[in-house]
C-alpha cells in the first residue's frame, strides 16, 4: 500500500537533522525576507534552500513542486507586470501590451518570497518521515492524540483511494457511465459519496474500538520504542538561526 | 455463453502476470472458481465484466467482445456482485436501490419498478421496499446487493464471495437464489472460499493456482484429485475427506450422497 | 480458579429497543478455549465486547449485572486497565492497523508504548510475539503490505504483546481465505497451548468443534447453553437457533452413531472416523 507521504528516504546531513530544527528553519527562512525585504536577501534565502535541497539529494521530488507552482507565478507574474498601479517604466512593448518594470520588480518580490518558503517546507516534508515529525512534537508536549490523527491521515488516505476504486467498480457494474463527458463524470460521482463516507464511517468506528483495546486512553504515562533522537548539531543550528535573525532585526533597526 | 481464449493480464505493463494464457469455455452449469488469494479469481471476473482490459487474449460473451465495450454498456449481459455491499449501496430506500441499475440501463420506470419488485421477492426483501438499506443487518444488506444486480435480468450472474459472513440461514437462501437462478437457465459464476457449500451447489468446479488453471470440471471430478488439490492449497468439504478415510470408493459430495453410500 | 465470572449480565445499545443481552451468567476457568456460536445478531460480538469494557464504556447504554475478569470489575475500571487482563482481536484485519506507524514492528509497540512499558521490555516482547506468529520475516513491513492472514496475526501479537491472560477473538478468520484462516487458527492454538484462556465468536463450526472444550449457545440475546461440543451439536433443536452441527455430526446423527464411550454425537472428522470405522467397511 502507498503511503501519500512525500518523504524520501535518503542518507544526507539534511535527513540527520532534527524535524524540530527544520520547523525553525521554515520560520527563519518566512521571517529575514520580512525583515530585510531586499531582493539580495531573498535570493540568499532562496539560494541557501535549495543548497540544502540539493545535498539533501531530492532536487528530482521537488521539480513537480516547483513546476506547480510557478505555473501558478507565471499568472502573477503577467497580471503584476501588466497592470499594477503606479506602473511607470515600459520595459518592453509587444503592440498595444506593454510590460512595466515596477510590476515585474514587484511581482519578482513576490516570486522569491513563495518559492523561498515552498523550499523551506519541502525541506521538512521531503527528509522527515512525517511519524518521526509528529513523535518529536508529542515529546514536546503536544496531545498524542492529535498527533494519532496526523499520523494515520496519511496512511489511511491511501486506503481511502482503493476503497473508492472498488466502489467505482461497483456501480459501474450496474451499468453506470464513468467514461466519457465531464457531466457524465461529473453525475458519476455522486453514488461514491455515500458508500465512500458510510465505509470510512464504520472503519473509524472499529478503528476506534481496536485502539481503545490497546490502551490508547491509558493514564500511565507513555514511552517510545525508538530512542529519542539526539542531533548533536540541532543546538548550534537553532543558535545560528537566532544569532541570525537578532542580527537582521539590528541591521534594519540601526542602519 | 463465454469464450476466454488466450487471456492474459497484468497490472503493470510488462510485470509479472497475475492470469497467464487462460482458456475457458462456459456454458449453463453453476460454476465455482476456487482457490487461495492471489490466484488471479478476482482478476479474471473484473476481466470479464470489462472493469479490466486484458492485457493479450479475447473475451467473447455471446457476440460480443468484451475488449470493444465500456464496463456500462456489458452491464446489460453479465452482472457482478461485489463482496462488501457497503462498497455498492448508496440510495435512500430498498426500491431505489434495485431500480438503479435497471434505470443505468435505460428501462422505463415502470418495468423498472417491476423487475425490481420482482428480484426483491426472490431474495425475500420485498416487505421492505421503502426501508432505508442502512438499517438493514449486513446479511440483508448482501442481499439486497444480489436482488440489484439479479433485477437486471442479465444471462450470467457473478458472484464474488456471498457467503462470507453469512450464517447457516443467510447461506440457505443464498442456496435458494443460485437454484432459482439456474432454473432460469442463466449461467452462474461464484468466487467462493467455503468448499462445503461448492460441493453442494455447483456443478462445475475450476480451481486457480497462480494463475492459471489448475483443475476444470465437474465438482466431482476436482473434489476427487486430492494431490492436486494441495497443490493449490485446497481442501476438499469435510463430508468428502470423511468419505474418503472410510474407504468409500466414489466421490461424495453431500451427506445426502454419503448415507445412500452406507444404505448399500 | 475463575478467570471470568459474568453475573446476570443485562445490556441494551444507546439505540437498541430490545436487550442486546438478555440476563446471561456463565463462568470460565482458566486456560479454557471458548466457542461463542449463533446466528447473526444473536448478541455473540456484543458479549465479546462486553469481556473488554468495550461494552459499557465504548457505547455507553443501560447496563446491569457484572462481568469480572480475573478479580476486575469491568463496569468500574477503564478499557486500558481492563486491556491489561483480556485483550481483544477484531474480525476485519484492516481496520485493526493503527495506520500511525511505518512497519509491523513498530505497529507491535503501539500498545506497548501508551501503557508506558520501558523500551527493553518493549524490544523483548515484541521480539517474542512476532516468534510466536511467525512474522518474523515481515517485521520491516509496512503494516498494510500484508496478505489477510499475517495481517491478523500481526493484530494477534500486537494484542497478546501486552500479554493479557485472556485472549477473545470475535470471528478473527471471517474475511481470511483457507490457507490465512488456517495459519490464524494454528497460531491461536499455539496460544491457548501455552495456557492462555481464549474465548473465540465463530461460525465455522468444525473449527469450533476441533478447538474449544466449551462451546456458548447464544440466540437472542439469550444463553441457551453452555457444554462441550458433543453436547451442543448433538442437540436436537440446534436448528431453531440457527446453526447448523458440523458436518462429521449431521452424518453420524443420521446414521445413529454415538461416540464411543459417551451418549452423543462425534464433532470431528477424528472422532466421526472412529465411530463409523467399526459399522461400515
Amino acid at each position: 500500500m502507498k503511503s501519500i507521504s512525500l518523504f524520501v528516504e535518503r542518507e544526507s546531513f539534511v535527513h540527520g537533522i532534527d524535524p524540530i530544527t527544520k520547523l525553525y528553519y521554515i520560520l527563519f527562512a518566512i521571517i529575514i525576507p520580512i525583515i530585510l525585504p531586499s531582493f539580495t536577501i531573498s535570493a540568499i534565502c532562496l539560494g541557501t534552500s535549495i543548497i540544502l535541497l540539493i545535498f539533501a539529494k531530492v532536487m528530482r521530488k521537488t521539480l513537480p513542486v516547483y513546476s506547480f507552482v510557478f505555473f501558478v507565478l507565471i499568472t502573477v507574474v503577467i497580471i503584476q507586470g501588466l497592470f499594477k498601479p503606479g506602473n511607470e517604466t515600459v520595459l518592453l512593448q509587444l503592440g498595444p501590451v506593454a510590460m512595466y518594470k515596477e510590476g515585474l520588480q514587484f511581482a519578482l518580490t513576490i516570486v522569491f518570497r513563495v518559492t523561498n518558503i515552498v523550499s523551506a517546507f519541502m525541506i521538512l516534508v521531503l527528509t522527515t518521515k512525517p511519524s518521526d515529525l509528529v513523535e518529536a512534537l508529542v515529546r514536546k508536549g503536544m496531545s498524542p492524540r492529535i498527533g494519532y490523527v496526523i499520523v494515520s491521515v496519511f496512511q489511511i488516505i491511501p486506503e481511502m483511494m482503493t476503497t473508492m476504486s472498488t466502489i467505482m467498480d461497483a456501480q459501474r457494474s450496474r451499468g453506470m457511465e464513468t467514461e466519457g463527458k465531464l457531466l457524465v463524470r461529473i453525475k458519476a460521482f455522486i453514488p461514491l459519496l455515500g458508500p465512500v463516507v458510510l465505509g470510512s464511517l464504520i472503519n473509524t468506528k472499529e478503528r476506534a474500538m481496536a485502539l481503545e483495546v490497546r490502551g490508547f486512553n491509558s493514564r500511565n504515562p507513555k514511552t517510545y520504542l525508538n530512542e529519542e533522537k539526539t542531533y548533536p548539531n540541532s543546538r548550534f543550528i537553532q543558535a545560528v538561526m537566532l544569532v541570525l535573525t537578532v542580527c537582521a532585526v539590528a541591521w534594519r533597526m540601526f542602519l | 455463453m463465454i469464450k476466454v481464449s488466450n487471456l492474459s493480464f497484468s497490472y503493470t505493463g510488462g510485470g509479472v502476470p497475475v492470469l497467464s494464457d487462460i482458456n475457458l469455455e462456459f456454458d449453463q452449469r453453476t460454476t465455482a472458481i476456487i482457490g487461495q488469494n492471489g490466484a488471479g479469481k478476482t482478476t479474471f471476473v473484473k476481466l470479464l465484466k470489462g472493469l479490466l482490459k486484458a492485457t493479450y487474449g479475447e473475451i467473447l460473451i455471446g457476440e460480443y467482445d468484451v475488449k470493444m465495450r465500456t464496463a456500462a454498456e456489458l452491464a446489460r449481459k453479465i452482472g457482478l456482485v461485489f463482496q462488501n455491499p457497503n462498497d455498492q449501496i448508496f440510495k435512500r430506500t430498498v426500491l431505489d436501490e434495485t431500480m438503479f441499475g435497471l434505470l443505468n440501463i435505460k428501462m422505463g420506470r415502470y418495468t423498472a419498478e417491476k423487475l425490481a419488485v420482482e428480484a426483491l421477492e426472490l431474495v425475500g426483501l420485498d416487505d421492505k421496499l421503502s426501508m432505508n438499506p442502512h438499517d438493514l443487518s449486513l446479511s440483508e444488506k448482501k442481499l439486497l446487493c444480489i436482488a440489484s444486480v439479479v433485477a437486471m435480468d442479465t444471462d450470467i450472474v457473478i458472484f464474488d464471495e456471498p457467503t462470507i459472513a453469512q450464517d447457516h440461514a443467510g447461506k440457505e437462501i443464498i442456496r435458494r437464489i443460485i437454484q432459482k437462478l439456474k432454473e432460469k437457465n442463466k449461467l452462474v459464476l461464484t468466487i467462493i472460499h467455503d468448499m462445503d457449500f461448492v460441493a453442494e451447489n455447483f456443478d462445475r468446479t475450476i480451481v486457480f493456482n497462480e494463475g492459471k488453471v489448475l483443475l476444470d470440471g465437474s465438482t466431482r471430478e476436482v473434489f476427487s484429485q486430492k494431490d492436486v488439490l494441495e497443490e493449490a492449497n485446497v481442501e476438499p468439504p469435510g463430508i468428502t475427506q470423511l468419505a474418503n478415510r472410510l474407504g468409500l470408493k466414489n466421490t461424495i459430495l453431500t451427506v445426502d450422497e454419503f448415507l445412500h453410500e452406507c444404505a448399500k | 480458579m475463575k478467570k471470568i465470572v459474568v453475573d446476570h449480565l443485562k445490556y441494551k445499545y444507546p439505540l437498541g429497543e430490545e436487550l442486546a443481552l438478555q440476563d446471561i451468567s456463565f463462568q470460565i476457568e482458566e486456560g479454557e478455549f471458548i466457542g461463542i456460536i449463533g446466528k447473526n445478531s444473536s448478541g455473540k460480538s456484543t458479549l465479546c465486547q462486553a469481556l473488554v469494557g468495550l461494552v459499557p464504556h465504548f457505547y455507553k447504554g443501560a447496563y446491569g449485572g457484572k462481568v469480572i475478569v480475573d478479580g476486575l470489575e469491568v463496569k468500574t475500571h477503564t478499557i486500558a486497565e481492563i486491556s491489561l487482563k483480556v485483550g481483544m482481536v477484531f474480525q476485519n484485519p484492516f481496520t485493526q492497523v493503527t495506520g500511525s506507524k511505518m512497519t509491523v514492528y513498530e505497529e507491535i509497540a503501539f500498545g506497548l508504548e501508551n501503557i508506558g512499558l520501558p523500551r527493553e521490555e518493549m524490544r523483548r516482547r515484541i521480539h517474542e510475539v512476532l516468534k510466536l506468529m511467525k512474522i518474523e520475516h515481515v517485521k520491516d513491513r509496512s503494516p498494510f503490505d500484508l496478505s489477510g492472514g499475517q495481517m491478523q496475526r500481526m493484530a494477534i501479537a500486537s494484542i497478546i504483546a501486552m500479554k493479557p491472560d485472556v485472549l477473545v477473538l470475535d470471528e478473527p478468520t471471517s474475511q481470511l481465505d483457507p490457507a490465512g484462516s488456517e495459519e490464524v487458527f494454528q497460531a491461536i492454538q499455539d496460544l491457548s497451548g501455552q495456557g492462555i484462556t481464549v474465548i473465540m465468536a465463530e461460525h465455522k463450526m468444525e473449527k469450533v468443534a476441533q478447538y474449544c472444550n466449551r462451546v456458548l449457545l447464544l440466540h437472542e440475546g439469550k444463553l441457551v447453553d453452555f457444554a462441550a461440543p458433543e453436547k451442543i451439536f448433538s442437540r436436537n433443536d440446534l436448528e431453531t437457533y440457527g446453526v447448523a452441527a458440523p458436518v462429521y455430526t449431521r452424518v453420524c446423527k443420521a446414521l445413529g452413531m454415538k461416540k464411543q464411550g459417551c451418549d452423543s454425537y462425534p464433532v470431528t472428522l477424528k472422532d466421526a472416523e472412529l465411530a463409523l470405522r467399526g459399522s461400515l467397511g
